[in-house]
């Protein structure tokens, strides 16, 4: 057997294997077009060696003739998928070359076939049979086509097209793929365009092969497409290994799990997640996030939910100060914190969702509000025990009015000329006086009564607080010789917060002021109560005109126990700064430039507080 | 002759309250006008110290806490003044050592609100009977003091001696005068006293404690 007939053709069995490897390649990962493409170069390779094979073999100037005819078919489909392969796998090569070579070549395949016999020569007159190598080859003698020319323009604007794609792709860095694609195949294009014009033109009498040169372009692509699958393999078994840490991690974390796609579905759970919502895995997988949502809050979650998709941000957990509910499978629900971090994937953004249960924190919280409330009102109780002398005075003008009234109605209707106006002014009189009775009576009841810690939580006009306390205190007032001066803000924005709790801390800081001018000449005994907003809060003060307070002790006189008095136990202002603090408020105290000291509060305004 | 029983009284008996709580004393004041008294209100201490003319007879019934002047200190401005004018306290729960207080100062009577008609309007019978009657005594005591202040110093001298029971002769021989003279000025005593007799005199002198030089 002739070797140039083994040569051939193990040239285009090694294409065509080739080409049908990666074909079945495509065939399994249809997306990647790359393959189809490079099995599209092999497939034609090998038919342009089976050409040449046959040419070399060509007997008279037809057969020549005909063969070579469909060769410019082949090398279309050759150079638009080459060119389709550079742009896909390299990204590179200007537009204007890729659409010049593809455009040229099929002019070339359009102008071939309105020649006889092709588009190479005008006429083939005879076939040569030359000595090549041992063996007979036959060569073609004619005149070449000036047509050919488009044939070799089309090679040169393709190899320019090869060699800026090398160079951008060099200069992108990637050198292994700018030499082995890129360099490659400018090499073997130079070959083929320069082999195939010497031959076309007669200058040289050898026989076509650049088949070979083909092959060798075919050869490195397989190369490159191979390395590139052995790479993706390592990478997806990097990815497992780094996907099973990342599920390890996830199934271990102490909280709820969730990672959600964007079409709002479960896509991965973990163990602590099937705690707290009480469903299986199997039931979480798949299913809508929604399901764990409580019904009455789910429309507003998924505005929520779309808004987040479209401006996807970390947000870490408390965050935000509204409260968070999920639903557990019995429909109960359960209180939570949420911390969502989105993730980016080619199939659309993931959201991961780390969910707290603080169900027992919050059970904490309400046993501290609890406790809170109950150390307060024992605190009320005492402070009103203290005042109870002035309250029962308090008492005592009302009840006095009613009864003289009362007594002198009875008088008046016993005379024998009664005077009915003066009746009917009485008995006004004592519906009003009992009104007053009753008020004092409802301050009082409001004052000591320990009510429930969550549910007194109210938009609270300060200044009201302030007329409250200052009604209350009046016969106490007047018994320590006390006169109050109040300078109240119109307009106060209203607090959020328990009434008597902050009637409380108000009603400590009067008597604490009381106290502190106790020893003060009648006449300097004046306290001043002044509200203001300020900065989205509401401040209250109350200034009086004792001795001050000492200026390391600023502080230590909100401590437990600390007490100045005889009597005191040092709870009024601990209890005052526990109460503000859980108001989310601030109390201090300064010392006033003339005389005595102020205790301040501030509170934050509701709007503002909810904006927060 | 000149008559030494009281003289009417200028002014009707008043009840003046002071207390600074509008409807208690609107309340008390129309209790006392059911039961017929003429009554003064007042708001506070310096308005009733502003309009009040110490020769109107009656009583002061008077709130014992008051904001700025309280009803110690309008009692201690009273006294200050040698006002005679009883005080009846209204007082609340837990005015017990200002009570003690104003009692020492001598305040006429204590009712602690709420007060009952009865013992009130008692009360103030009371004080108005008792302001009369010292009214009446301060009176007499000045008409006494005003005829006293007629008698000369040897008639003065003769009345010591005839109120503490001495005989014209001892008295006579006590001053060093004659019998006739000692007659002559007990008989202008007795006219300027307005006595008829030496008994008269002496319970006059003595019942009203009018110390003679």
């Amino acid at each position: 057997m002739s070797w140039i007939t083994i040569v051939w053709s193990i040239n285009v069995g090694a294409c065509l294997t080739l080409a049908t490897m990666y074909l079945a390649v495509w065939c399994r990962e249809r997306e990647s077009f790359v393959y189809l493409l490079f099995s599209c170069i092999a497939a034609s390779a090998a038919l342009i060696a089976a050409y040449e094979m046959q040419l070399i073999r060509a007997d008279t100037p037809e057969e020549y003739g005909a063969i070579l005819r469909w060769r410019p078919l082949t090398t279309w489909v050759l150079v638009l998928s080459l060119v389709a392969f550079t742009r896909l796998y390299l990204h590179a090569g200007r537009s204007w070359m890729a659409f010049g070579a593809c455009g040229l070549q099929t002019l070339t395949v359009i102008v071939n076939f309105a020649f006889t016999p092709n588009l190479y020569y005008e006429e083939i007159t005879a076939v040569r049979h030359v000595a090549w190598g041992g063996e007979t080859a036959s060569i073609p003698l004619g005149s070449s086509n000036p047509w050919s020319l488009l044939n070799q323009a089309t090679l040169l604007v393709l190899l320019a097209f090869f060699v800026d794609a090398t160079i951008t792709v060099w200069r992108r860095g990637d050198r292994e793929r700018a030499l082995i694609v890129g360099g490659t195949t400018s090499f073997f294009g130079a070959i083929v365009a320069g082999q195939f014009a010497l031959v076309i033109l007669g200058i040289i009498q050898v026989p076509f092969f650049a088949s070979f040169a083909f092959l060798g372009i075919v050869v490195a692509l397989g190369y490159q497409l191979c390395n590139d699958a052995v790479r993706a393999a390592d990478l997806a078994s990097e990815l497992q290994v780094g996907e099973e840490r990342f599920r390890r991690v996830v199934e271990a974390a102490p909280s709820a799990m969730i990672m959600v796609n964007h079409e709002g579905q479960i896509t991965l759970a973990n163990l602590q997640a099937e705690k707290t919502f009480g469903y299986s895995r199997e039931e979480l997988l798949g299913s809508p996030i929604e399901m764990l949502v409580p019904e009455r809050l789910r429309s507003g979650y998924r505005d929520f939910r779309h808004d987040y998709l479209s401006h996807p941000r970390a947000s870490p957990i408390g965050a935000e100060r509204r409260e968070l509910f999920g639903r557990r499978k019995d429909g109960s629900d359960v209180p939570v914190e949420i911390g969502l971090s989105p993730i980016h994937t080619s199939n659309g953004p993931l959201v991961l969702a780390s969910i707290v249960d603080i169900t027992q924190r919050k059970l904490a919280e309400l046993e501290a509000a609890r406790q809170r409330h109950d150390l307060a009102h024992i605190a009320r109780v005492s402070t009103v025990g203290e005042l109870s002398g002035s309250l029962a005075h308090e008492l005592t003008h009302p009840i006095t009015a009613i009864l003289s009234n009362a007594q002198a109605a009875q008088r008046f209707l016993a005379h024998d000329a009664v005077d009915l106006d003066e009746i009917r002014d009485i008995l006004n009189d004592i519906v009003n006086q009992d009104q007053r009775a009753g008020e004092v009576i409802h301050r009082l009841r409001h004052l000591l009564k320990k009510g429930e810690p969550q549910a007194q939580c109210d938009d609270v006009d300060l200044n009201e607080v302030i007329r409250d306390v200052v009604k209350l205190m009046r016969s106490d007032l007047v018994n320590r010789n006390v006169t109050v001066d109040t300078d109240l803000a119109q307009n106060l924005p209203a607090v959020t917060g328990d009434r008597v709790q902050l009637q409380q801390v108000l009603l400590n800081l009067m008597v604490n002021g009381c106290d502190a001018m106790a020893n003060h000449h009648s006449s300097e005994r004046r306290l001043l109560i002044a509200s203001q907003s300020e900065n989205g809060a509401v401040r209250v003060s109350v200034a009086d005109c004792g001795g001050g307070i000492p200026e390391k002790k600023m502080e230590q006189v909100f401590e437990r126990f600390f007490t100045t008095k005889k009597e005191g136990m040092g709870l009024g202002l601990s209890v005052c700064r526990t109460i503000i603090d859980a108001h989310r408020g601030k109390i201090w105290a300064t010392n006033n430039a003339g005389c005595g000291a102020t205790f301040h509060f501030s509170m934050p305004v509701v709007g503002v507080e909810k904006r927060q | 002759m000149i008559t030494v029983l009281p003289m009417p009284a200028p002014f009707a008996p008043t009840v003046f309250i002071v207390d600074d709580d509008e409807a208690v004393r609107k309340a008390v004041s129309r209790l006392l006008r059911s039961a017929g008294f003429a009554v003064a209100v007042f708001g506070s201490a310096g308005e009733f110290l502003a309009q009040y003319d110490p020769a109107t007879p009656g009583c002061l019934v008077l709130d014992i806490t008051m904001p700025e002047v309280d009803g110690l200190q309008l009692q201690a401005t009273l006294s200050q003044k040698d006002s005679m004018l009883p005080i009846i306290f209204l007082t609340g729960h837990g005015d017990v050592s200002k009570s003690v207080q104003a009692m020492k100062r001598g305040a006429f009577d204590f009712l602690s609100k709420p007060v009952k008609d009865k013992d009130l309007l008692t009360a103030v019978r009371a004080a108005i009977e008792r302001d009369a009657i010292a009214r009446r005594k301060q009176a007499q005591l000045s008409a006494i003091r005003d005829r006293l202040d007629l008698l000369t110093t040897r008639e003065r001298e003769v009345l010591e001696h005839v109120v503490s029971g001495k005989l014209n002769k001892q008295i006579a021989g006590d001053l060093g005068i004659t019998e006739a003279t000692v007659k002559m000025h007990r008989a202008h005593v007795m006219e300027k006293m307005g006595v008829q007799s030496v008994a008269e005199l002496a319970r006059l002198t003595e019942r009203y404690g009018v110390k003679l030089a």
